[in-house]
């Protein structure tokens, strides 16, 4: 005998939680099913090694929107931010370039190599802020529909145009330039400096197939500056306890608001019957009867496989066909003896406790992109390198570290060989260039874990590797992610919902899909509103 | 010479500035065009490169022009000849096969049932997509951008009423337009086709003149614009009789027929500024020539920062016109040959129908073009060009004595800033670069060669006066496009200068021989002068 829920929501990472946490605070009998042993999708902490946890996947805490975080109260959940403070850039000539959160030191630095940057630095911030400030309601609104001839559509366009116009006309122009343009591009605008350049259009490039020379890719710069008008007091930060405590928090939350939460549950398919969606059948046949089924798991996931195409109509699964995933990026985790000595600031300092970005020049940046057009990982990857142990002990034996290193470019898809042939000769190149900064760096290594894209699909269900479930690019934003027309957490299957970061805003830590996901629900079902 | 009070001096006698010159005329201004070389046109001329051999030496194919300024200024009346060969686009690839684009696309469907079924089928409905997108876009060609800021009921009106054609194209066009806009060519050639000479045919017209690889973001717009002026997302193979010069002498003609003023060997040195507004331009050798208003068809950093005294302008605009790209990467290989080269992926040769006749495409994969693109991020010259290659004389041996023949080698990518070397040293190598990918399709091309000129961004500066050397007046990025071209706040033709006013590529809807800038600009001009 079947049991019967409110919803089912599909996948228990940090945005099927999200989802679920609101639907069992809306007073809803809530229910989600992960496939894994272990919450969180790509939020997780893993004990790889004996002693040795990682935030296996994602790394840093960027932009979890703060009425989550007020909302489900994560604090009393366990949840703990820990500052990751600045970002060190190695340079081969023996220089370095070193940002923190303190701006006076910042401008100081910046100033080393270039006084008029560090001036451009100050302007650079506040109208990075104004735009900010421009974008950040969008993140919590359901993108509307351009072709749709309803009045609250038109409304929500022309509340947009409204927005817009209000801008001065300066940032009209940064605006239009930071959603148009190149990181890079943008970036020659107001500064000078190479490596300055260099390690901030990386930001713009995570997880995209694209370079930071390509347009489109300035957009992402933004999100820096986002965590500052959160009021966050840190735009970046470390979970204690990695980012699987993220996830943990919002379980509780979700828990305590009375949701079921099984994992190790895979679903075979989700049950349509006259176009409705009714439940969903497991891998081990249970069948579990829900009024709607919320989705956490990529279009690809959801539709093909769980629904199926006959269900589906055939323009909807064209679209979903062409939405690009091309995951880009890997993942090398580290456990280490000691602490890398990078040659441009030897010994071990406060610089460790931030960033290491391997992002020497934007001519490295760029050909490190064109290894990957035509088929290749990078030969030199920009690389992201987070030291989580020396913020938060807990993570690491004593005296030992976890390194978590974030490696681009990484194409799913490999002209010659296949990634389980490759996948150590990739681990080596990310090894290689690390110790080229830092000469002591390959003695410190006890273990190695290497996670090339189609590691990342295989293990935590993102399709062709891609972590945000599906390229941020252009045509894959607002009202057009997922798909033309489907924009709004719904989908052609009555009662069967998205809520994952292939919906709007998509992407990073956010919550803010699985939020808005939770928010369509209840609005659909006349269940009240957000609590 | 005309009383100022109705006098007009126009910048330059590109095309667009003799168009802006016709309507100014017909509306009973007194135009004078001041251009600085010995023969009117611009990047639009015909000159004779080598003894006997004359070719379009820049722009070797007409935008199309655009219908209503063709109409309005009665060209044909002026002897103007337009050709349209069968074949338009023919594009080779190194395996010996081939590719030919027809006007007519269900013929084209035919031609290339041989190379993909798939394909065929898809091509129809991908040029009536871009058709029906294109006829809600036009529009837009003859409208002044609307200011952001300060919005004109006009402006209020028509957007309504885009709006309306917008949810009048449907569901399934109107989101292919908005997909469509910021995406990469080489997504949407792979969206429609899967022979891979077709999507380089395709993505080559969305990296035409810019700074950009199929693969970057963007590069779909030029497709759009495309569809918008001629209805056709592959720009047609539309020449001109006589050569690009025959048009823009028919334009000057036609300027000087309704009472306009077209001095040649005139070069402007600055504009007259006087009490923040222009009063005037100040010839080189001195000759002040006053007016009541001027209107600069140069491109937007050569007018601001060489034309007008820094002193005169905010710091502010400065900075934006500093920031304007226009870093070009193309360049130019005219050659006189002894004879019609031999193609290996053609048998015959000659005639009308013959696929030499139109545009001939040399880039025969996505990657291909890529690669090309590559160099020039670099500051290097793409070692294997992606070229676009016209043979004018198979439909008008006019430009060349009997039985010779002129090919006009317009490449990419070739960049303004070179790492090592300028285009002084390095010229003559990228010239071979340029023969040498051309032989590969053409074997016997190297000896027919009897006389060759190279155009190097460098050229396209000093000689034509091209900041940058960019040939489209600054990039057509999505940045610098529409109501943000060339800045954001002032794609209105007008500009912080009162009576200086823009009618280049550098504006709205920028590059390409259609006339539209200068009808744009002309009509703006005419509206601040009261003369109707």
């Amino acid at each position: 005998m079947a049991q019967k829920y409110d919803c089912i929501v599909i996948g228990g990472g940090h945005n099927g939680l999200v989802n679920a946490a609101y639907l069992a605070r809306a007073g809803r009998k809530v229910l989600v099913l992960e496939r894994r042993h272990v919450l969180g999708g790509a939020a997780v902490t893993e004990e790889v090694f004996p002693g040795f946890k990682f935030s296996v996947a994602s790394y840093v805490v960027s932009l979890l929107r703060p009425e989550i975080i007020r909302e489900l109260d994560l604090p009393r959940h366990g949840l703990e931010i820990l500052p990751l403070d600045g970002t060190f850039t190695p340079m081969p000539n023996g220089d370095y370039l070193w940002r923190v959160n303190d701006h006076a030191k910042t401008r100081r630095e910046i100033a080393r190599h270039s006084k008029l940057d560090a001036e451009a630095y100050d302007e650079y911030g506040k109208a990075m802020v104004e735009m900010g400030r421009f974008v950040k309601p969008i993140l919590s609104m359901t993108p509307p529909d351009p072709t749709s001839l309803s009045p609250k559509g038109l409304l929500d366009l022309l509340f947009l145009g409204r927005r817009f116009r209000r801008l001065s006309t300066e940032d009209k122009y940064n605006q239009v330039q930071l959603m148009t343009m190149s990181a890079v591009d943008f970036l020659d605008r107001w500064f000078e400096t190479d490596v300055l350049k260099a390690t901030m259009s990386a930001s713009g490039i995570i997880g995209t197939f694209l370079g930071v020379r390509s347009p489109g890719t300035a957009y992402v710069l933004l999100h820096h500056y986002m965590g500052e008008i959160d009021g966050a007091f840190r735009s970046w930060g470390l979970a204690r306890g990695g980012t699987g405590a993220i996830s943990n928090a919002i379980a509780d939350a979700a828990r305590e608001a009375g949701a079921e939460i099984r994992t190790e549950s895979p679903i075979a398919k989700i049950v349509v019957k006259d176009g409705r969606a009714r439940g969903v059948v497991l891998e081990d046949g249970d069948e579990l009867e829900a009024a709607v089924v919320s989705s956490s798991v990529d279009p690809r996931l959801t539709f093909m496989k769980m629904v199926g195409e006959e269900h589906l109509p055939g323009e909807f699964v064209e679209d979903i066909r062409r939405y690009k995933f091309r995951g880009s990026s890997g993942k090398v985790n580290l456990a280490l003896d000691g602490l890398p000595d990078f040659t441009a600031l030897p010994g071990p300092g406060a610089h460790l406790r931030g960033a290491v970005s391997i992002s020497p020049s934007v001519e490295y940046m760029e050909r490190a992109y064109d290894d990957a057009k035509y088929g290749r990982f990078s030969r030199r990857p920009y690389i992201d390198i987070v030291i989580p142990s020396l913020t938060d002990p807990s993570v690491a034996p004593p005296g030992k570290h976890v390194m978590s290193c974030f490696v681009q470019y990484a194409p799913y898809n490999l002209k010659e060989g296949t990634w389980d042939e490759r996948r150590e000769e990739f681990g080596d190149t990310v090894v290689d260039t690390i110790a080229e900064h830092a000469p002591n760096f390959r003695e410190l290594i006890r273990d190695r874990q290497v996670l090339t894209p189609l590691d990342l699909e295989r293990q935590f269900g993102l399709s062709e590797g891609n972590i945000f479930q599906g390229e941020l690019t252009l045509e894959q934003l607002f009202f057009l992610r997922p798909a033309p027309g489907w924009a709004q957490y719904r989908t052609p299957i009555r009662d069967l919902y998205m809520c994952g970061s292939a919906t709007h805003p998509g992407g990073g830590i956010m919550g803010a899909s699985g939020r808005n996901g939770a928010a369509k629900i209840m609005k659909d079902k006349g269940w009240g509103g957000i609590k | 010479m005309s009383n100022v009070s109705d006098r007009v001096v126009i910048i330059g006698g590109g095309h667009n500035g003799l168009v802006a010159a016709c309507y100014l005329a017909r509306a009973g201004l007194r135009p004078v065009v001041l251009e600085r070389r010995g023969v009117v046109g611009g990047a639009a001329v015909t000159e004779e490169f080598h003894p006997g051999f004359r070719a379009s030496t820049l722009a070797h194919a007409a935008g199309p022009l655009s219908p209503q300024v063709a109409r309005d200024l009665d060209l044909g009346r002026l002897g103007l000849e337009f050709i349209r060969p069968e074949v338009q686009v023919f594009a080779p690839a190194p395996d010996g096969r081939s590719l030919r684009i027809y006007e007519d696309p269900a013929r084209t469907a035919r031609e290339l049932q041989g190379l993909s079924g798939a394909d065929a089928r898809a091509y129809p409905e991908f040029c009536e997509s871009f058709a029906r997108i294109g006829r809600v876009l036009a529009p837009l060609l003859t409208r002044t951008p609307p200011s952001l800021d300060h919005p004109t009921p006009g402006d209020v009106w028509h957007f309504g009423k885009l709006g309306k054609d917008f949810r009048g194209l449907g569901k399934k066009d109107a989101y292919r337009l908005l997909r469509w806009g910021p995406m990469a060519v080489a997504d949407l050639a792979a969206e429609w086709f899967e022979t891979e000479l077709l999507r380089a045919v395709v993505a080559a017209r969305g990296i035409t003149g810019a700074f950009a690889g199929p693969w970057s973001a963007g590069t779909s717009v030029p497709l759009l614009m495309q569809a918008a002026l001629g209805g056709s997302p592959l720009a047609p193979a539309v020449f001109v009789r006589g050569g690009m010069g025959a048009l823009t002498e028919a334009l000057a003609a036609a300027a000087r027929a309704g009472g306009a003023e077209v001095r040649t060997g005139a070069g402007v040195e600055r504009v007259l500024v006087e009490g923040g507004a222009a009063a005037g331009v100040v010839l080189e050798g001195g000759e002040e020539v006053r007016a009541r208003a001027v209107v600069s068809n140069a491109d937007p950093r050569r007018t601001f920062l060489s034309l007008v005294e820094p002193t005169e302008l905010d710091p502010d605009f400065l900075a934006k016109v500093r920031g304007y790209r226009a870093t070009g990467t193309a360049a130019k290989l005219n050659l006189a040959l002894d004879g019609l080269p031999a193609f290996k992926a053609l048998g015959d040769s000659g005639g009308a129908a013959s696929p030499l006749a139109g545009r001939v495409h040399i880039g025969p994969e996505i990657d291909y073009l890529e690669r090309a693109f590559d160099a020039a991020k670099y500051g290097d010259y793409s070692p294997e060009p992606y070229l676009d290659v016209t043979t004018p004389t198979v439909t008008d041996p006019s430009l060349a004595p009997e039985g010779k023949h002129v090919m006009s080698v317009y490449a990419q990518f070739a960049p303004y800033r070179l790492g090592e070397g300028d285009w002084s040293s390095r010229g003559g190598g990228f010239a071979d670069a340029v023969v040498r990918t051309l032989s590969a399709y053409a074997p016997n091309l190297p000896d027919l060669i009897i006389g060759a000129q190279l155009l190097t961004p460098h050229d396209l500066e000093r000689t034509y006066g091209l900041s940058g050397g960019h040939p489209l007046h600054g990039e057509m990025s999505l940045d610098q496009f529409f109501t943000f071209r060339p800045f954001i706040g002032w794609a209105q033709y007008r500009t912080p200068i009162k009576n200086l006013y823009l009618c280049g590529a550098g504006t709205h809807p920028g590059g390409g021989v259609s006339g539209l800038p200068g009808l744009n600009a002309g009509r703006e001009v005419l509206k601040d002068l009261k003369k109707h």
